[in-house]
């Protein structure tokens, strides 16, 4: 007898939690969602989750896709590919997502693509900008100009402003090479004349020696590719050790938390990004001002990214009233979106063709310096290449 | 002209190390643990320095406060982590110590959040502009200085005054030590006070530089003030000052020099395995 009660309440608890979990789970369009909650891109993950579930928001209070909610589900990858594979695959298996976001960085979304696309699930990458990805195949697609492109964009600034000798500093990860790359094909068209490039670790902050022989190469100009994180103490350092030529960083660069680490060293430092904080765009403007409201900090590049792959999945599910696969698919391959980072449309790549924009830090903020918009350089890649 | 930046550059990263390593290597020459949760400390001191700095608007207040509180935290971290493991292999000390290490890298992500903390008014940024070009902001210089005065302050503690030499005679034969009255408890919490409070000196003095303090920051210091130890000759105070100062300047020459082969953070490693091929006891051990 005495066993019975425990076995009892016990099942009474365990159907309980069952009915709770279980009733969400019919009435929701699941979206699946991998983004960097903890480790060393924690703070881009916090931005990229406050876009998604911003686009997320909006859209359920308009109704959701045909009187169906969309739920998102979270899995923090640590943009690491060690924890997006399983995340990408519970989201395939367990939770079986309609389709899914990347709110994460190249290492992780590389791996998580070749799941998607083996199970048929559309995944629209917000800012991991490795070529790779959008090579995985046909359900896949990226809102912001890959590396190799913005880093073309890079070499057309220099050579907007006038620059000829250019020092390149690259952080030695994908997300650097592929923007390295870029810059060092244009530069030769452009007349540009790369003298030096130096590498460096994510884990690096400290960058006197660096920025001790970039003095001596005596640059006109500096294309520093890196993050908020790495690329406040490499400007401030320059800054301090005397070195006065121009900085272009970018999207990396593009978070207040990067103005607040370089201080008065980062006013004048340029960016190639996806964000205009002073556009003129009824949905740029209108994000800006919901972000606001909803988390009571300023947009980023992070974040508008994230809030359009997030949007842009959810135009094509009503497209397809609610339905995934090719159909899809092919949705969001056809259609052409009015975001917050500018108005788009996906080659048969599936990379999107759109300007790129240049903020410069002024007055403890990013304001507009120009929008480069150049079909030809700034083209993506297709699938003939 | 750029050598002369560079060796600069070398011997500021180097009083860094210096002050992480010297902590280790108080601790490994007392207790023969290999204490890499002391980068936590490190990280603490950080965040102490700039919270203290931008709440009261004292540079020096900052430092105090980080000192204190990671000494203090060393204690404890000995308290309730290593001293129930003492009479364990050493083995199980490091596994706990890598263990406190990554629980408290994931803490401060929670406490403080993973974006990292600057200074509102960061101190000490006035340029000094010396001759020929060269250019450093005052921080860069205080680093130097301090760290070879407070090193040089501990070294005369250490050598003359009782407390100093009850460390010493620990440190060489703790039976023999506790025979003669010693009190083996209060000597290892100084050991681990003196040692975590340079980790949190040296933290605030990374915050200034980088005007950045993360989670993260300890996790390179861990290792690398590692590899400076075993470089030293493990336990050796002197041995660990000339490792720091050489790695630092090796490092900093090796990051222009080497860039193309050889990670910044590998070259410490690289010069290791070289020493240790030539001289497996460190360079600077009594053989």
């Amino acid at each position: 007898m005495k066993s019975r009660i425990p076995h009892f309440s016990l099942l009474t608890v365990a159907a309980a939690a069952m009915t709770f979990a279980a009733s969400p789970a019919w009435a929701q369009l699941k979206l699946g969602f991998n983004v960097p909650l903890t480790g060393f891109a924690a703070a881009d993950g916090k931005s990229s989750l406050e876009g998604a579930k911003l686009a997320v928001e909006q859209a359920n209070a308009k109704g959701g896709v045909a009187g169906q909610k969309i739920e998102l589900v979270v899995y923090d990858d640590q943009a690491t590919p060690k924890e997006a594979v399983p995340s990408a695959t519970k989201m395939v298996e367990k939770d079986q997502v309609i389709a899914a976001v990347s709110g994460s960085y190249s290492g992780s979304t590389r791996a998580a693509a070749v799941i998607f696309q083996r199970a048929q699930v559309p995944y629209v990458v917000a800012y991991a900008i490795h070529p790779d990805i959008t090579l995985a195949g046909d359900y896949m697609f990226r809102v912001s100009a890959m590396g190799e492109v913005q880093g073309r964009g890079g070499a057309k600034l220099a050579q907007n402003l006038g620059k000829k000798k250019v020092v390149l500093v690259t952080l030695k990860n994908d997300f650097g090479q592929a923007l390295a790359a870029g810059f060092k094909e244009a530069a030769p068209k452009l007349g540009i004349n790369i003298i030096n490039e130096y590498e460096y670790g994510m884990p690096d902050r400290q960058f006197g020696p660096l920025v001790s022989k970039i003095k001596s190469d005596n640059p006109d100009v500096i294309y520093a590719s890196g993050y908020f994180f790495t690329a406040g103490p490499l400007v401030s350092q320059l800054r301090a050790a005397g070195v006065t030529a121009p900085i272009i960083g970018q999207e990396g660069y593009d978070s207040d938390k990067f103005i607040e680490i370089a201080g008065p060293a980062s006013e004048g430092t340029y960016i190639t990004t996806s964000l205009d904080r002073d556009s003129d765009a009824p949905a740029t403007k209108a994000f800006l001002a919901d972000y606001r409201k909803a988390t009571n900090s300023g947009a980023d590049m992070v974040a508008a990214a994230s809030f359009t792959a997030t949007a842009v999945a959810i135009e094509g599910l009503k497209k397809t009233g609610g339905k995934g696969g090719a159909a899809l698919r092919d949705a969001i391959a056809a259609g052409s979106y009015d975001m917050p980072i500018g108005k788009l449309e996906f080659n048969d790549l599936h990379e999107v063709k759109k300007d790129i924009q240049v903020q410069i830090v002024k007055d403890k903020t990013f304001r507009r310096h120009s929008v480069i918009s150049d079909p030809v350089l700034l083209a993506p890649p297709t699938k003939a290449k | 002209m750029l050598a002369i930046e560079l060796i600069a550059q070398g011997l500021i990263q180097g009083s860094i190390y210096a002050l992480v390593a010297l902590g280790l290597t108080l601790v490994y020459g007392l207790l023969r643990i290999l204490h890499v949760a002391h980068a936590a400390l490190f990280t603490l001191g950080g965040y102490v320095g700039v919270m203290v700095c931008n709440a009261s608007g004292n540079l020096a207040v900052g430092f105090f406060c980080a000192a204190l509180v990671s000494g203090v935290g060393g204690v404890v971290m000995f308290r309730l982590a290593y001293q129930p493991l003492l009479s364990q292999p050493p083995y199980v000390a490091l596994i706990a110590s890598i263990g406190l290490f990554i629980a408290s890298e994931e803490a401060f992500r929670i406490i403080f959040g993973a974006q990292g903390m600057s200074f509102t008014n960061p101190s000490l940024e006035q340029q000094f502009v010396l001759g020929g070009g060269l250019q450093f902001k005052l921080a860069e210089l205080l680093v130097m200085l301090s760290t070879a005065t407070i090193i040089g302050v501990l070294a005369w503690l250490q050598s003359r005054t009782r407390v100093g030499i009850a460390c010493q005679a620990t440190v060489s034969d703790p039976q023999m030590a506790q025979s003669f009255g010693i009190s083996l408890r209060q000597v290892r919490d100084i050991n681990f006070f003196v040692g975590s409070a340079l980790a949190g000196f040296a933290g605030v003095w990374v915050a200034l530089l980088n005007n950045l303090v993360e989670p993260t920051m300890g996790s390179v210091p861990s290792y690398k003030a590692l590899a400076i130890i075993v470089l030293g000759g493990l336990g050796s105070v002197p041995g660990t000052l000339a490792a720091a100062l050489l790695l630092g300047v090796i490092e900093a020459f090796g990051t222009i020099y080497l860039g193309d082969i050889l990670d910044r953070n590998a070259i410490a490693f690289a010069f290791l395995i070289a020493v240790l091929m030539v001289r497996p006891q460190g360079l600077f051990a009594r053989s």
